[in-house]
């Protein structure tokens, strides 16, 4: 009986780190808003569909986005974003 | 008032406990003769030996108690005992058939509950409405920089030509024009 109890304690003793450390994983992924979610599920559907060559080409230019300066990167962005709206439009 | 002082004299000290023994009988026949010599020349003592011939037998005696008594008695404890039953609330009834083990299972889940509820209760159960078609490895969710990845693949898709609008890149890749051209899948 002394050891069932002593288990128990352990056991809900230790059951909020692995969940504050699961939950603490998941922060990335609940912090997107519900647009994000969507395009980063709709391009991850898609990028398992892409050839081999297509996907080294992505991780390229990845490293080449990342590599760019920081107004750069700010102005290609409102680009892209202002063309994607202009498209939505049309 | 001086009888109840004098029921209340000590012996002396050294004697104290010995005169205990004799009363009780429990000391030897070399002791037995020293304590009498010493009662003979001794008040206190003496006066201490008369207080636990006295006393001590009171002690152990038992109060008779009259049947009516114990008749009183009986019925005021059922009546206090009905009385409890009375006040006791609707809800303690549930919990009649509640056995000793059930209080620690109880409390686990309770545990459980309360932890799985902070959980979800942080993100406004943004965990159950997240659930999509598409299963997205935990290794993706929980990495940032993939998160960023596919959040900027539209982006990057169409990386050439914005840097072409832009006119930052002079000259075009070649190898770049030649793959499959990525602006097509944008939406």
């Amino acid at each position: 009986m002394k050891t069932s109890h002593s288990l128990i304690l352990i056991f809900a003793l230790c059951l909020p780190l692995v969940a504050g450390r699961a939950a603490g994983a998941d922060d990335n992924w609940r912090n997107l808003s519900p647009r994000e979610k969507d395009r980063v599920q709709r391009n991850y559907q898609r990028w398992q569909n892409l050839p081999p060559r297509d996907k080294e080409h992505l991780r390229e230019e990845w490293n080449r986005w990342q590599n760019l300066p920081q107004d750069q990167r700010e102005r290609l962005k409102q680009r892209f974003d202002d063309q994607r709206r202009d498209r939505r439009r049309d | 008032m001086t009888e109840r002082s004098r029921e209340l004299e000590s012996a002396c000290k050294d004697y104290e406990e010995d005169l205990v023994l004799h009363y009780y009988g429990e000391c030897g026949d070399a002791d037995r003769k020293r304590i009498v010599g010493h009662l003979t020349d001794c008040t206190r003592c003496r006066h201490f030996v008369d207080d636990l011939q006295r006393l001590l037998p009171q002690m152990g005696k038992t109060e008779e108690m009259p049947q009516v008594f114990w008749d009183n008695y009986y019925r005021e404890t059922i009546a206090k005992l009905d009385a409890q039953d009375e006040r006791k609330p609707w809800w303690r009834s549930c919990l009649v058939f509640t056995h000793g083990w059930m209080v620690p299972a109880f409390g686990t889940v309770g545990i459980i509950v309360l932890i799985v509820g902070l959980l979800f209760g942080r993100g406004n159960l943004s965990i159950f409405n997240d659930r999509s078609p598409v299963k997205i490895p935990q290794e993706v969710l929980v990495d940032s920089n993939q998160l960023e990845f596919f959040k900027s693949m539209d982006l990057l898709e169409s990386l050439d030509r914005l840097e072409q609008q832009d006119g930052t890149k002079g000259e075009l890749n070649n190898t770049h024009t030649e793959r499959v051209s990525f602006d097509r899948q944008v939406t």
